[in-house]
């Protein structure tokens, strides 16, 4: 591999370098502009990035540190006052970060193990099957879908009365304000919507297992089921990490879907972290215990992700 | 590696298992298609009932009927010709449109520029550019910047402007890292070849590595589009006028006002809002999953 070490238009061929070894015999000069010439390209990237993420975070951090209200603005420094008033767990906002923290949990729990495995299940059972375009179509087209169109689809169908599954099924199920019924419908809902992205993933990844090894099972008489279990399933470790980390961070940023299908209700038992956050920033003008409460979210998400992919690098 | 050789292996393994002699008279196989068929059919119904709803006669959805008698554009009709000042439909999904369409093209173009410095050209401190921005990929958007990022166009009085909807989502990093892993893969002869011929280095962006990254640039304005056209946090934040609201906002908007028990005519909103990007997704969807498939394996 070579890089491009001319300088500008007006300056003859340069000369290809192996990478790694900077061109020093150029001089100081030459190799400012050929570090000018190249930032050149990265610029209007980084302006970018620092003005809509290097700014916001860095300034995140600073409203975090102080009493704030969107109203009246900044008014004075607490130091780490707002986040050890959410972890300790005692007064409004303490007890109120916890229970949506906990709802939140919740959802990642009944979410993150069905968009894991009903994704691998089915690129399985694809990779074998006839009629390929046709399935990927049928459990991915769903993904057109925003957030806001699926919950608004999922409140018609379930709606108590007259909603296509309680008449399609006999039932009178009150499936928006009723518990434990409130979660499977909003679980339901972010299933059908957004597994077709994890099965793409996944069925990329059975295409990678070896055809050879699998092969070699069924000679010894290895069934469909084991040859699932015991050779597809171990090789599909780095590809399931992805996949897991993908929606886990999604779960916990539940938000949109449930404020249309629940509204956070019945009561607060299905209000979560996402939704507490814009409550206190766009509600309560509470931007100090807002920003808090979303870097508490951002660095328990950050750790998940990081430890998720070392621990996936490690084992590859 | 780069995309191409990722999506072969994937292609040939597809089509040696069809070409398999004796395979598809197996029992197992009839129970493995039975058994796709039913989650397909899991998956389609939904949307069918839903399509069928918005585009039923207007006395319809009254019966009951999960399929109606005949179709017809009556809600469409009816939705548009009672939007109001409050609720300009045709005026959101222009806004949708337009903000995803731009933002697309910006983040296409920039992150273009940017990977290419990154993975073919040699400068200071371009390691450290690198981890720095790529690190940017573990901070959850939007929670963790929504609200500083408010606070920030609230200061420059950029809220409610179209500014505001396009702009934030042009700091893109997993399209820099998506292109990055493809110009690594573009041999280094072009390149010399190109040099030896005297060509500026954003001739041999534009002449050489934007043409043969077209497929994964598009890709990635796709997934672009897609990704902002459905964002529903921040648009919701950064505006305040009817006029200025996109349309995963505006249904938001809608299902819980006035229309909150007018369900044929929340499914005809909701249908309407789909037709742009079902359209991308016809044209798109090999693309999607190609670039889908190949992100996933970077991780």
């Amino acid at each position: 591999m070579s890089v491009v070490e001319q300088a500008g238009a007006g300056v003859s061929a340069g000369r290809a370098t192996p990478r790694g070894q900077a061109p020093l015999h150029g001089g100081f000069g030459r190799r400012l502009r050929r570090d000018l010439g190249a930032y050149a390209f990265l610029l209007p990237y980084l302006l970018a990035f620092v003005i809509f993420t290097v700014i916001p975070v860095v300034f995140g951090v600073y409203v975090s540190l102080h009493k704030w209200s969107e109203v009246s603005g900044d008014q004075g420094f607490v130091g780490l006052g707002n986040y050890t008033a959410l972890l300790s767990g005692t007064g409004y906002y303490g007890s109120e970060f916890y229970q949506t923290m906990g709802n939140t949990l919740i959802f990642v729990a009944i979410s993150v193990p069905f968009l894991w495995a009903i994704p691998t299940v089915l690129a399985y059972l694809v990779f074998q099957a006839p009629a390929k375009p046709l399935w990927r179509i049928l459990f991915f087209y769903p993904a057109v879908f925003s957030a806001s169109a699926f919950g608004t689809i999922w409140s018609y169908l379930l709606a108590t009365n007259g909603g296509s599954v309680n008449t399609l099924f006999h039932v009178n199920i009150q499936w928006l304000t009723s518990l434990p019924y409130a979660w499977i419908a909003i679980d339901l809902a972010t299933v059908w919507a957004t597994m077709g992205f994890n099965f793409i993933i996944m069925y990329a990844g059975v295409t990678q297992v070896p055809r050879a090894t699998i092969e070699a099972a069924q000679m010894d008489g290895a069934g469909s089921w084991a040859r699932f279990r015991r050779i597809v399933l171990p090789q599909l470790r780095p590809v399931s990490i992805v996949v897991i980390v993908i929606a886990t961070i999604a779960s916990f940023n539940l938000f949109v879907q449930d404020l249309i299908m629940t509204g956070g209700g019945p009561g607060t038992s299905t209000e979560t972290i996402s939704m507490s956050i814009y409550q206190e920033a766009f509600t309560s003008f509470n931007a100090g215990t807002a920003t808090a409460m979303a870097f508490l979210l951002a660095v328990v998400l950050a750790a998940i992700a990081l430890v998720q992919y070392r621990f996936a690098s490690r084992r590859s | 590696m780069s995309v191409t050789s990722r999506s072969t292996p994937a292609r040939h393994g597809a089509g040696a298992t069809g070409r398999r002699p004796g395979r598809r008279l197996r029992p197992g196989r009839i129970v493995l298609i039975l058994v796709l068929a039913a989650v397909g059919a899991v998956m389609v119904f939904p949307a069918l009932w839903v399509f069928t709803t918005a585009f039923a006669p207007s006395n319809e959805i009254a019966t009951g009927a999960l399929i109606p008698a005949e179709l017809s554009l009556y809600n469409l009709q009816h939705l548009l010709a009672t939007a109001g000042a409050q609720d300009p439909i045709i005026r959101w999904l222009i806004n949708s449109i337009a903000v995803s369409g731009i933002a697309a093209i910006i983040v296409a173009i920039i992150d273009s520029l940017a990977a290419f410095a990154l993975a073919r050209l040699t400068f200071t401190g371009r390691t450290a550019a690198f981890y720095v921005i790529t690190s940017s990929l573990v901070i959850p958007f939007p929670i963790a910047t929504l609200l500083p990022l408010y606070l920030e166009f609230e200061k420059l009085g950029l809220l409610d402007t179209y500014g505001a909807l396009i702009l934030p989502y042009t700091a893109n990093a997993f399209g820099i890292f998506l292109l990055y892993q493809f110009f690594k893969g573009i041999p280094a002869e072009l390149q010399d070849a190109a040099v030896a011929d005297g060509a500026s280095r954003f001739r041999i962006w534009r002449a050489i590595f934007l043409p043969l990254s077209l497929p994964v640039t598009v890709t990635l304005g796709l997934i672009t589009f897609m990704n902002v056209y459905n964002d529903f946090f921040w648009p919701l934040v950064a505006t305040s006028s009817p006029d200025m609201r996109t349309i995963t906002v505006g249904i938001e908007i809608v299902a819980v006002g006035q229309y909150s028990t007018n369900y044929t005519a929340l499914m005809a909103l909701t249908v309407l809002s789909v037709i742009p990007m079902l359209i991308a997704f016809i044209f798109a969807q090999r693309r999607l999953v190609e670039g889908i498939s190949f992100a996933g394996f970077q991780g």
